[in-house]
């Protein structure tokens, strides 16, 4: 089995965010970009997959500019992927559906069975290049899965959507793209030996097909929200006075119940 | 300026979804003259069909051979965008539940549209139209200018209102399926197990959070934040610490590796407010942080606070919830 991981580069969850000067995207000056959330999800499913499967390997990709994809794709071959592809970007790569197409066009030229990609970035929180990838390669995609299973007996994947309605239990054969919401309270961590040779690494890669010429868009405004002053303490002498006072301002002044 | 605009509904419970019929301002304002039509899927989409067309949609279609028993979106993509051609339709709008989302990430490649979801504000100028979102877990927004044809977007659950419901209701028209691609036809839902949330919605529906954190000790203490979120009709959520100590599943979980939500009002519970936390509920429109420490984080992002022993603090405030709503 050929499984792919989608990672995308983002900056660290503790970077301080700052207006880019022509105000349009987050100032990228001094921003650590990682391999985050879910992305660092689907490359443990990915390894945890190739360990219950013989013969499995792991093929990353990442779209974007350098030096960040280099980045995160050393990381991933470190925690043990086998293999890595850039698919280099100009400048205009921060639109999820030009990642999607260019990903799509890339992966869909080498073999894959299975293409895991994170349910949403932890920057632009798009939740689109799954689906919209899944549709490049016309194939089905299950996003917000958890618990992805290869039955390989019956040459089956399972896994559970989460949705508003609850848990969904799907199965479904290859090749399918799989956007992944699962979060694993100790994901595997590089060993010292392998970062060491992650450097040494050959990363492959490949120029992005030509965008459409229709359906992009293009950040014109990046805004930080004016700080929460902080909490509005309610003063009291006892609990039930604490629960008059702030319900009386849920209900006068937030007015968030009647 | 006017355009047709398709509006995707979508299920819940035998009944539309709140979250599409928030849709529907968006829909009236950016279709000016040009009109609103509904979508909606499934043998048993009739009902949803029918309130999106008392809410003031004049025509809707309605699948009903689609097979939509479950929320998968790629199924039902290539007739959504079969029906937005047949009518002319510039601009699909949908609800950003996981099905929204999912359809808009179809419809930019089958449709060719400039998509956008989690969108709290669309305009129109005479450059086109620009959607504003949050992003970064609500630690920033930004805009972005749709250009091209076609446009879909999934707008963001709550931060829209719901319309009245219309004075004359509109027609409900059934409409031929467009095959999905062949990797749908052996793919299969097996079956949908509702979320324990109690009796209460869920976490991505719900109007009202309360979530409990480490601060109830033990799991035996959880019960005092869900008779809270029952009194208010809330969903209950948690904080990671309660998730990984398996007193609540993971479907509880909001946070940056758990569930983003954005209801009008959340309350944490003896949570410290971990930046990871933080970036699944900053976005809430009004936040409550309950918590004997009064230096802890949350405060910091909350609009009102109770510094105090949770154990006598929350019991009160349950009580006196439901002495004012009389629930
Ligand atoms: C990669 C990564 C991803 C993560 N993702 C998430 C995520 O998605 N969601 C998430 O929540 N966390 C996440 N975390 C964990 C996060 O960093 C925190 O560890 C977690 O949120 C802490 O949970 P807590 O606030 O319940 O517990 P604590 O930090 O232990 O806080 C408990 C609070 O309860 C208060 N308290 C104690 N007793 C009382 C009392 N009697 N009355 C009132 N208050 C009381 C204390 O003052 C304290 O502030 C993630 C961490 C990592 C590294
Ligand atoms: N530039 C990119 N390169 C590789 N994978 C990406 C890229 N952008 C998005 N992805 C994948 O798609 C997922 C969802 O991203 P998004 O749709 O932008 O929220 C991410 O978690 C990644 O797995």
């Amino acid at each position: 089995m050929e499984i792919v991981v989608c990672l995308k580069p983002v900056p660290e969850a503790e970077t301080r965010l700052r207006v880019a000067p022509d105000g349009t995207r987050l100032d990228p000056e001094g921003v650590k970009y990682v391999l985050a959330g879910y992305d660092e999800s689907a490359v443990e499913q990915a390894l945890l997959l190739k360990e219950a499967t013989a013969g499995a390997r792991v093929h990353a990709y990442s779209y974007g500019p350098a030096p960040r994809t280099e980045e995160v794709l050393r990381a991933a071959i470190a925690l043990g992927c086998d293999a890595a592809t850039w698919v280099e970007a100009g400048a205009a790569s921060d639109d999820p559906i030009a990642a999607a197409r260019a990903l799509g066009s890339a992966i869909g030229a080498g073999p894959y069975d299975l293409v895991l990609c994170g349910k949403q970035a932890g920057d632009d929180e798009a939740g689109l290049v799954a689906a919209a990838l899944a549709d490049v390669l016309g194939v089905p995609e299950f996003g917000y899965a958890v618990n992805v299973r290869w039955d390989a007996g019956r040459a089956r994947l399972t896994l559970g959507r989460v949705t508003e309605s609850g848990l969904e239990s799907w199965e479904t054969p290859l090749p399918c793209v799989v956007g992944l919401q699962q979060a694993w309270n100790d994901p595997r961590t590089a060993k010292l030996p392998a970062i060491l040779k992650s450097r040494k690494a050959t990363i492959g890669r490949v120029a992005a097909a030509e965008a459409a010429e229709t359906g992009r868009t293009t950040p014109e405004g990046f805004a930080l929200p004016p700080p929460r002053i902080g909490a509005r303490m309610i003063e009291y002498k006892t609990p039930q006075e604490a629960a008059e006072k702030l319900v009386r301002l849920l209900r006068e002044e937030a007015k968030v119940f009647p | 300026m006017s355009s047709r605009v398709l509006v995707v509904g979508e299920r819940r419970a035998g009944a539309i979804a709140d979250t599409s019929l928030e849709v529907l301002d968006t829909a009236h304002r950016l279709a000016g003259d040009g009109g609103v039509a509904g979508f909606v899927a499934g043998a048993d989409g009739e009902p949803a069909a029918a309130s999106f067309a008392r809410f003031g949609v004049p025509l809707v279609y309605w699948a009903r051979e689609l097979s939509a028993e479950d929320s998968a979106a790629g199924r039902i993509a290539p007739t959504v965008a079969a029906v937005a051609d047949s009518i002319g339709a510039e601009v699909v709008l949908a609800g950003g539940t996981t099905f929204g989302r999912d359809l808009v990430g179809y419809l930019a490649i089958r449709w060719n549209a400039a998509v956008a979801t989690g969108v709290t504000d669309v305009q129109r100028d005479a450059n086109g139209l620009h959607a504003r979102r949050p992003i970064f877990g609500g630690r920033a927004t930004e805009t972005r200018r749709l250009e091209g044809w076609h446009v879909a977007l999934a707008l963001r659950p709550h931060a829209f209102p719901r319309p009245p419901e219309a004075p004359v209701p509109g027609r409900v028209e059934t409409v031929a399926p467009v095959e999905p691609s062949a990797g749908w036809r052996e793919a299969k839902c097996l079956g949908v197990e509702a979320t324990p949330t109690g009796s209460g919605p869920s976490l991505g529906d719900a109007t009202i959070v309360v979530s409990g954190g480490r601060g109830l000790q033990a799991p035996e203490n959880f019960h005092l934040v869900e008779e809270l979120a029952a009194s208010l009709g809330a969903a209950v959520g948690a904080s990671r610490a309660v998730t990984d100590a398996g007193w609540r599943p993971g479907s509880f979980q909001v946070g940056q590796t758990g569930k983003a939500v954005s209801p009008q009002l959340y309350i944490a519970v003896g949570i410290s407010g971990a930046i990871q936390h933080i970036v699944g509920m900053v976005s809430s429109r009004v936040i409550v942080a309950i918590n004997s420490d009064a230096s802890a984080p949350i405060f910091k992002v909350a609009d009102y606070g109770i510094v105090g022993d949770l154990f006598q603090i929350v019991p009160a405030l349950t009580a006196e919830i439901r002495k004012v709503r009389g629930t």
